[in-house]
């Protein structure tokens, strides 16, 4: 996902990449920005980041947990998980005749 | 920006957010920025974010503050200014080459002040136009004073503070442009309703209006513009077209020269459609009256315009005829000069004898622009020809004879330039060509040689 689409900021919905850093456990907020931006490469400022949090929570896709000292860490709930599979399905889907048309295309 | 400007900046923009948002994610936030190496990217995402969160419905229905919302939308301007001084600067470096209104239609229209400082240009369909007003005392780096809808302005005072324009109604108005910045509308002349106005003059002093409609000429006082004083109507007989010279009388284009004052003021000739110009005593305008009529050879008159000192008018027709009188008596003017064929030598885009794409049949054969030069040494006539749409190319081809003291024209000089051109025009001197490409609303200006 890193690369020239970042500029045009396509793919890169910070709703989508929050779900999927939360995928594999809890994580505070500034956790969730190292880690999106080791996995996608995609440096998400905290205005961006929060903003999404408190919509992802008001629906219900992520839930905040009990703060330990400032840092409160955030869990995707099962709506979450829902969402963020159907998610991955359409872009696999994307991605697969992405790979078949630019395979024809080019002769890869 | 440097870092500890933006974190403090940044801390200061979380306090800009809605006081319940603040109080649910202010804390870890701030705890986020601590460990955040901020820059002037989180800046601006921040103040986004205060600003957008203030317009959320979630939050905006309690406790919104208006001197927050404040606070945030000041630092955002003040953080946008940087980047709209640099829009503003890239801008103004495009400029020169590129004078775009905010229509896409074509050039319709354009009236110089006398000396040439003050242009006005129209865009758009007769009488419900877009007029710019620009500065053109260089005229190959215009500015853009302001924009006006006012429809098609024929003619700009002697003064340059008053421009006549088509009105969407079909009637002659009148705006002040004293201040070029701020068009003002004085009036709108009452007449004339349903009819086709064909052009408009001023005098040469400012004070009488001439407006040529499909048979008449009105006369107006506009010394007061804000109160014109209807003078005289004229008759202005239109002879039915010759049938045989165009096929279809529809076909014969709006002439933007239809109707001009002499120099002196003490003649005004007019072109209203037929293939004679008609010329009018008006040295009292209350009791104008015809003088003389020259032309009706059954070929339109397309253009004219008299020589600086008045001893002279020159016409072209609709196939291209380039005609020269002597008016030493305006009574019975003499016919000096006839120079026909002119199509034939002004070639389509490219330098080719025949058009790219059939022409239409009911296109004209050409658009034609003509003036002579201050001095009155020289004629210039230039003759634009047009690709058939959707093609919008052009070839202006501009003639400049040498015009000898008893009124004859003598060697020919031929300039030509590929455009996307419809209708050309000269502006005062004679020596530089105006034109608009058909599909959109920029101008261009060539000199020529």
């Amino acid at each position: 996902m890193h690369g020239k689409f970042d500029d045009l900021g396509r793919f890169t919905d910070p709703s989508l990449l929050i779900l999927t850093s939360l995928a594999d456990g809890p994580k505070h907020g500034y956790a969730i920005m190292t880690d999106v931006a080791a996995f996608s490469g995609v440096r998400m400022e905290p205005g961006t980041l929060y903003g999404a949090l408190s919509r992802l929570e008001r629906r219900g896709w992520v839930r905040p947990l009990a703060t330990a000292e400032r840092r409160r860490p955030y869990e995707i709930t099962a709506a979450g998980q829902e969402v963020l599979a159907g998610q991955v399905t359409a872009m696999q889907q994307i991605v697969q005749v992405a790979r078949l048309r630019t395979a024809t295309a080019w002769g890869a | 920006m440097r870092p500890g400007q933006a974190a403090r900046l940044s801390r200061v923009l979380v306090g800009c957010h809605p006081r319940r948002w603040r109080e649910r994610y202010g804390e870890e936030l701030l705890d986020v920025l601590d460990q955040h190496q901020a820059s002037a990217r989180t800046v601006l995402n921040l103040a986004a974010s205060a600003v957008s969160t203030h317009l959320d419905p979630a939050y905006r229905m309690e406790g919104f503050s208006m001197t927050r919302l404040r606070r945030a939308a000041l630092i955002s301007a003040a953080l946008a200014a940087p980047f709209v001084l640099f829009a503003a600067f890239f801008l103004y470096g495009m400029w020169p080459e590129h004078w775009q209104p905010t229509t896409d239609d074509a050039l319709g229209a354009v009236a110089f002040s006398p000396h040439g400082a003050i242009l006005v240009t129209a865009f758009g369909e007769s009488g419900d136009g877009v007029d710019v007003l620009w500065d053109v005392t260089n005229l190959s780096r215009p500015r853009r004073l302001s924009q006006f809808e006012g429809g098609e302005p024929t003619a700009l005072s002697p003064d340059g503070h008053t421009v006549a324009t088509i009105a969407f109604s079909g009637r002659p108005a009148l705006w002040n442009v004293a201040n070029p910045r701020r068009p003002v509308k004085i009036a709108t002349l009452p007449c004339c309703d349903g009819n086709l106005l064909w052009g408009e003059a001023f005098s040469p002093d400012g004070q009488i209006l001439a407006a040529a409609y499909y048979d008449q000429i009105y006369l107006w006082d506009v010394a007061d513009p804000a109160r014109p004083r209807l003078l005289r109507t004229l008759d202005a007989a239109v002879t039915s077209p010759p049938q045989a010279a165009v096929g279809n009388s529809l076909a014969v284009p709006f002439s933007p020269q239809d109707i001009a004052f002499s120099p002196d003021g003490g003649i005004l000739a007019s072109a209203t459609g037929t293939d004679q110009v008609t010329l009018w005593n008006v040295t009292e305008p209350a009791h104008a009256s015809r003088i003389a009529a020259i032309g009706g050879a059954g070929d339109f008159i397309q253009a004219f315009t008299f020589s600086a000192r008045g001893n002279l008018l020159a016409a072209v027709t609709w196939r291209g005829t380039v005609l020269v009188y002597s008016l030493a008596d305006p009574a019975r003017p003499v016919r000096t000069a006839t120079v026909r064929g002119l199509l034939a030598r002004a070639r389509y885009p490219g330098g080719s004898s025949q058009p790219d794409q059939p022409t239409c049949t009911t296109c004209g054969p050409a658009s034609y622009a003509v003036a002579f030069s201050p001095d009155g040494h020289t004629l210039t006539v230039v003759v634009a020809r047009e690709e058939t749409a959707p093609n919008d190319a052009g070839r202006d081809t501009a003639f400049a004879w040498h015009v000898t003291g008893s009124g004859a024209l003598g060697a020919v000089t031929v300039a030509a330039r590929d455009v996307a051109d419809s209708q050309p025009f000269l502006a005062p001197g004679g020596r530089t060509v105006l034109g608009g490409p058909l599909e959109s609303s920029a101008w261009h200006a060539w000199a020529l040689p």
